[in-house]
């Protein structure tokens, strides 16, 4: 049996009348919000820009530069979108294909050659006059120019370049009687200094990492390697000097124990950009990383005392052999508004403006790219603040390594971490782990001439 | 004729969506697994390149199907005794049972996503539970997701958390049997062992069956825990045939590939499929 009034049909009419009120009510007030939260500045034309920032550099760098562009005139209107990097390219990419891309892009992967070929981002140097690109080659850093340009044309402007260099924690090396004026001259060296900084447990576990390197695109330059041979123009991996920098890898990981190292650094959040950094938290003696960790110490661990030194070569290597990565802006084929995302660019990058330009790549922690805003007063205020950002900017116009400029980049990168993989797991020898992956990109070189590629 | 045609009209959304979105995308990757494709460019037609690249050059596609195989033939298996195993016990009439079903079935509303994050942190060697609990009674567990020899045998374990579903399917047919076979078999002096083997076990091998089909699709098919949680590996040790697949899609731009990768799963699908279908007359039992 129903109570009555429990049943709806016997809800009242002014119950009824109650309801339609609120729910009219709430509509009114998300139209109402909808239309308020409508971009300002209506009748700019748009320039939608795609970037992979999150976090921390999202809202204090790159939202702070769209900002002062959008405020600093009155035709293009920049919206930034962040996407997760993880699934940028294909986003990108399905946009190129839908035929509605982006205006702009900042490329952060290793597709810049590969989408350069395909034909669907913008040669920028068309956007720019003679003279423009003939200073911009001039002011370029070398290896900016090469990570940017593909047969010969500017497809990406570098907005920031990436290098890695040590971190070292002067206090542990004094606690373990190394003296941190002294930093290693030499790689065996250093990991003479790291046996000595490294800590375990009771049980044999690691709890403090010495010094472990890691990453043979980052080590390889320094045993004289890498992957890209100039004058031959092909992607080079089983080389003596790779071999000899696999090897040397691989003997510091089985001197530590694979499984040793592997439980130790999965308790760490070990994430590229992230503040939770076992440097800062005393997990790691001496850390290679990028130079955006300066930025981060000075944010997050003001207290901390570090230095940074370059990297050593091992006994008779390439001194101050380094890699670097950099992040691009591009411009898609079908973009509905090249122009204003140019003005973007000139912007961001300091093709226009050094001085002004310079000012975002001090917040971002970002080398420079050119020598132009090297030498602007607002970066070499930041040096004179920061002077452990010397070791990096010293490392720039050396022999830095960067990608090779192939289409497969994407390949050629998987490729080398596999082989990196299986051959510090002991899977498989320096020499068989190395000799498979030239196998590898030679068949997908063979493969893409047979089909036209 | 007229009423067919309302009809038709009325399950139209779902026919143009079936033929859009299912038939069409089926027929172009077809036609697809022929070409060299990147998504920006046209197709070019190339003959079978795709299929005699992978089948006679890829060592990693050779690695993922096997990985895929071996998959398979652990938790397959493994799921569905637990699955049935669980269902028997859930179907005793205890007090509070219905919140020992619910237990079980938990894990299945969960999104694959949130629990293979969960347990990548349950699964942490140095800081994970397990590991914690082993150590309690002092086992130094395994380095389960970045150990190439545990990595697999993590992914299963975390598909065996998973039964709750076919559990719920099991319930369901367990619910069928018609009480008379057990009181007559009670009546006869059966035993609770001999009616669970002659009664409720061949009552169910048209559940057990139809879990069989579903559990190898669904393994073939093994994905999303893997992409989130090892990415295929430690040294390639959890390289699914679907995780290569979308690589080589995605990570590559081989949408040629992809596609030739994907009509072969196809074919080994429909031919496992098959078999399980020529198998079920020595097994399963229809008549009641």
């Amino acid at each position: 049996m129903i109570a009555e009034g429990k049943n709806p049909e016997a809800r009242s009419p002014a119950f009824r009348l109650a309801t339609a009120a609120v729910v009219i009510a709430l509509l009114a007030v998300t139209l109402l919000l909808l239309k308020g939260n409508k971009h300002k500045n209506e009748g700019r034309e748009k320039v939608y820009f795609w970037h992979c920032w999150t976090g921390e550099w999202k809202e204090n760098v790159i939202d702070k530069i769209v900002t002062r562009f959008n405020n600093s005139q009155s035709r293009y209107q920049v919206i930034a979108l962040s996407i997760p990097f993880d699934s940028s390219e294909q986003k990108f990419l399905l946009s190129v294909a839908g035929g509605k891309p982006p205006d702009c892009v900042a490329l952060w992967g290793r597709t810049l050659s590969a989408w350069a070929e395909k034909g669907i981002i913008e040669p920028l140097n068309n956007f720019m006059t003679p003279e423009e690109w003939a200073h911009y080659q001039r002011d370029a850093y070398p290896v900016v120019l090469k990570v940017a340009t593909y047969k010969g044309r500017l497809y990406g402007v570098p907005t920031n370049m990436n290098t890695y260099a040590c971190y070292f924690n002067p206090k542990q090396l004094r606690e373990a009687g190394l003296d941190p004026a002294r930093f290693p001259k030499t790689l065996e060296e250093l990991l003479d200094w790291g046996r000595k900084l490294t800590k375990t447990d009771v049980h044999g576990n690691l709890t403090r990492i010495g010094f472990l390197p890691a990453g043979l695109e980052r080590y390889a330059p320094l045993f004289g390697g890498g992957f890209w041979d100039e004058t031959g123009q092909r992607v080079t991996i089983n080389t003596p000097q790779n071999v000899r920098a696999l090897t040397f890898l691989t003997d510091c990981w089985r001197e530590f124990g694979v499984d040793r190292v592997v439980r130790f650094r999965s308790s760490l959040n070990t994430g590229g950009f992230s503040t939770e950094w076992p440097f800062i938290s005393g997990q790691e003696s001496i850390a290679l990383d990028g130079q955006w960790r300066v930025e981060q110490l000075a944010r997050y661990a003001p207290q901390l005392e570090y230095g940074t030194a370059p990297l050593p070569p091992p006994r008779g290597g390439t001194p101050d052999g380094c890699y670097g990565g950099v992040n691009r802006l591009i411009i898609p084929k079908d973009a509905a508004n090249a122009a204003g995302a140019w003005a973007f660019i000139k912007f961001w990058s300091g093709i226009e403006n050094p001085e002004r330009a310079a000012e975002f790549y001090v917040a971002g922690g970002w080398l420079p790219t050119t020598t132009g805003i090297a030498e602007t007063t607002a970066y070499q205020q930041y040096l004179a603040k920061f002077p452990k950002f010397q070791t990096f900017i010293h490392l720039l116009p050396e022999n830095m390594e960067v990608p090779p400029p192939v289409p497969y980049q994407q390949l050629v990168s998987d490729v080398l971490l596999h082989a990196e993989e299986f051959s510090e797991r002991g899977l498989q020898t320096p020499q068989s782990a190395l000799a498979e992956a030239q196998e590898k990109i030679d068949r997908e070189v063979s493969r893409r001439q047979r089909l036209g590629l | 004729m007229n009423h067919n045609r309302y009809g038709y009209l009325f399950i139209s959304p779902w026919l143009v969506g079936l033929l859009v979105f299912t038939a069409l995308p089926i027929i172009a990757s077809g036609y697809l697994s022929f070409c060299s494709y990147d998504i920006v460019s046209p197709p070019k037609w190339i003959g079978l390149a795709n299929y005699s690249e992978l089948l006679l050059h890829d060592a990693r596609f050779w690695k993922a199907l096997w990985n895929t195989l071996r998959y398979a033939a652990l938790a397959l298996p493994l799921c569905m005794a637990t699955a049935f195993g669980l269902a028997l016990l859930l179907n005793l009439e205890l007090p509070g049972i219905s919140i020992y079903r619910t237990i079980f079935y938990l894990p299945n509303i969960i999104p694959a996503v949130a629990s293979a994050v969960v347990f990548q942190w349950i699964l942490n060697p140095q800081i994970g539970l397990v590991n914690g609990l082993l150590g309690l009674f002092g086992i130094q567990g395994p380095a389960w997701l970045q150990d190439q020899v545990w990595a697999m045998r993590s992914l299963v374990l975390l598909s065996v958390w998973g039964v709750g579903g076919s559990v719920v399917i099991y319930l369901a047919g367990l619910k069928d049997i018609p009480e008379s076979l057990y009181e007559a078999a009670l009546v006869d002096g059966a035993n609770a062992w001999q009616r669970t083997l002659h009664i409720t076990f061949p009552m169910m091998t048209p559940i057990i069956f139809y879990n069989l089909i579903m559990g190898i699709i669904g393994t073939f098919q093994y994905f999303t825990q893997a992409y989130v949680m090892t990415q295929g590996g430690p040294a390639d040790s959890t390289l699914f045939y679907a995780l290569y697949l979308f690589f080589q899609a995605w990570r590559y731009l081989n949408m040629g590939t992809a596609s030739a990768m994907a009509w072969i799963l196809f074919l080994i699908v429909i031919l496992t499929t098959w078999l399980a279908f020529r198998s079920q007359k020595h097994w399963v039992h229809y008549d009641r």
